[in-house]
């Protein structure tokens, strides 16, 4: 089994810089991984790496299409398919919360109190469903692929359920935080079937990552 | 209208229905060997009969629908409770062991858009009414064999143990609600939470280190060795024994070398109560199949009693053989016999009696045979005349003991090839 390539997804846009870096910083040969231009498949000597899009790395890893992937809590939790997470990679780091008009906290109150539900907005359907349900508050989940901060704003969503780094986006467009949902970072992600038989490949690459996540 | 299936349920044809029935009689043969006798259960269950066994893990899983008095019922969603429910209800008062094994369909509900199948055929065995390290050796054994019969050439039985995990979080004394998550981090398959529990407060260090430890050991006997190390210190090492004793076994009944010893192999603690095993082959993301030890299932349906089985998934077993290009052996027509109609019906009754797959093509002409012999996937074309059938090719008569060799090697199983 070892005469096979190991195949890693990495995910394009915001984690993509800080992925090449702590590959690079655990000592992994990332070849032309560092300058793939239109390339979204390559193959170095040891590991064929896939650039994908981030939502669709869980997909990738748990039909075994690829071995091995980073990919960020948040987007692992919204897939709830069946990966082994091997390693918290430390950048990435962002919180989901939920927010609302920062002028609109007793309208979504007296909303929740007279219609026994409320309206949310999010990219991460599953996610918000599962925060609600945890807390017995009935919501009516409206699916969106972008600009969630609009949605309170134009009257679609009483609240939203977004990702937030610093939160400025969220003030600037006049929104509040009302609670926390939980925090994503990127982590080191296996097929359950490639962490078994390629124990000592997928685990060393654990360690090595998780190493120089400690680092960088 | 249109005649469609429902979604997930598909039609099975010719090539790929002989070649499920070809590796299910392979696998079923296995099982013989070892002394397991078939059973069949019905397809329905009571809902509260498998969600007294199996709990809420049947929520989303289980067909459901609803019987004429108004009680729920279910479409079996896998074979081991309606089993452990036949064990309980049929089997007496005598204390087994009992070797039970089945070839059956399956029915489970998934999201819309999963495009997973919703039928699928298992194969599996469970011993009831016995325990111990050379019951466990014999499930690892069987499940060995089971693939190697089925024609694969790379696959990796995976074996551990819950022991081994359920000791250190008795060691770790952390709480309830603590052991909850950690079991929960360890069926999510999330070592990232489970370290993080792990290093709990509330966590002796020494056992939060061992958990560390543990999930991530794997190999041959070696691991269990290193495993042993790991829990030592803390008291636990002695939930390796059972583990160790058995590995002994398989190693004496040759079958190690397809066994990897894995501590992170982490699968329905709620459920499994010692052995696990999962079987892998090598590119295919899923399992081939798995099972274990579940000593507290029966004790659900009144009648305690020590079980240990696995499943295989024939529909992945048939897409691990396609990716490693194992050709199935099938059968098809020996002959097509030609000739006139009436000696076509005595000597396709003769041929058939001694074992030969024949087609009858009463009225086709010595010329046209060979034509309706290649169109039927058949071996060889004869034709019936007064006395044998003689052969195609140089007019003797054909030898009734022996149909024609035809391209690969049959399987041998007797039950049906």
């Amino acid at each position: 089994m070892t005469d096979r390539r190991l195949t890693m997804a990495v995910p394009k846009g915001a984690l993509f810089g800080d992925s090449l870096k702590i590959l690079r910083a655990a000592g992994i040969e990332v070849g032309a991984l560092a300058d793939p231009g239109r390339q979204l498949i390559i193959d170095t000597d040891d590991i064929r790496f896939i650039i994908g899009k981030p939502t669709d790395i869980p997909a990738y890893v748990a039909y075994g299409a690829a071995d091995v992937a980073i990919a960020g809590a948040d987007v692992l939790a919204e897939a709830a398919l069946d990966v082994v997470e091997l390693a918290d990679l430390g950048f990435g780091g962002c919180r989901f919360v939920v927010a609302e008009r920062d002028d609109a906290a007793e309208a979504v109150e007296e909303t929740y109190r007279r219609l026994g539900v409320i309206r949310v907005a999010t990219k991460y359907p599953r996610i918000a469903e599962a925060h609600f349900a945890a807390r017995g508050i009935q919501v009516e989940v409206v699916k969106l692929h972008g600009n969630i901060e609009l949605a309170p704003l134009i009257g679609l969503a009483d609240r939203i359920v977004d990702i937030t780094a610093t939160g400025t986006t969220l003030r600037e467009n006049r929104l509040r935080i009302v609670e926390e949902v939980m925090e994503s970072s990127a982590r080191f992600v296996a097929n359950p079937v490639s962490v078994r038989i390629d124990a000592a490949r997928v685990m060393d690459l654990a360690d090595r990552l998780q190493q120089a996540a400690r680092l960088v | 209208m249109r005649p469609v299936t429902p979604r997930g349920f598909r039609d099975v044809l010719f090539e790929e229905a002989a070649e499920r029935r070809a590796v299910t009689c392979s696998i079923s043969d296995v099982f013989l060997r070892y002394g397991f006798r078939f059973v069949e259960t019905p397809a329905l269950e009571e809902y509260a009969t498998l969600e007294a066994a199996a709990g809420s893990s049947l929520e989303g899983t289980a067909f459901r629908m609803v019987d004429l008095d108004g009680s729920l019922l279910a479409l079996r969603p896998e074979m081991t409770l309606p089993i452990a429910r036949l064990a309980a209800a049929r089997l007496g008062d005598a204390p087994g062991p009992y070797r039970l094994c089945y070839a059956g369909d399956v029915y489970r509900e998934h999201a819309s858009l999963r495009g997973e199948s919703r039928q699928f055929a298992q194969l599996g065995v469970e011993l009831l009414g016995a325990n111990g390290p050379s019951s466990d050796a014999e499930i690892v054994c069987a499940l060995v064999d089971a693939l190697t019969a089925a024609g694969l050439a790379d696959f990796t039985v995976g074996v551990g143990t819950v022991a081994v995990l359920r000791a250190l979080i008795e060691a770790a004394g952390a709480g309830e609600d603590w052991s909850r998550a950690l079991l929960a981090a360890a069926h999510a398959r999330n070592l990232v939470e489970l370290d993080r529990l792990a290093r709990d407060a509330a966590v002796a260090p020494a056992v939060g280190e061992a958990l560390r430890r543990v999930v991530r050991i794997g190999g041959g006997r070696e691991a269990i060795a290193a495993c042993r190390a790991a829990t030592e210190a803390v008291g636990c090492a002695g939930s390796l024994d059972s583990l160790e004793a058995a590995w002994e076994l398989v190693e004496a009944a040759g079958a190690s070398e397809r066994v990897r010893v894995d501590f992170g192999i982490l699968r329905s603690f709620d459920y499994y109560t010692g052995l696990i095993v999962e079987a892998y082959a090598p590119g295919l993301g899923l399992p081939l199949g798995g099972g274990g030890r579940y000593d507290d299932v029966l004790a659900a349906f009144g009648k305690p009693m020590p079980a240990a089985g696995f499943a295989l998934s024939l529909e992945r077993v048939m897409i691990a053989l396609a990716a490693q290009g194992v050709e199935v052996p099938v059968r098809g027509l020996d002959a097509v016999v030609g000739g006139e109609s009436i000696a076509v019906a005595r000597e396709c009754a003769r041929l058939r009696a001694a074992g030969w797959r024949v087609l009858a093509s009463p009225d086709a002409m010595r010329g046209e045979l060979a034509a309706i012999a290649s169109a039927a996937g058949a071996a060889t074309w004869l034709v019936a005349g007064d006395g044998a059938a003689t052969s195609s090719a140089d007019g003797t008569p054909v030898s009734l003991a022996s149909p024609p060799a035809q391209s690969g090697s049959f399987s041998k199983g007797g039950c049906c090839d």
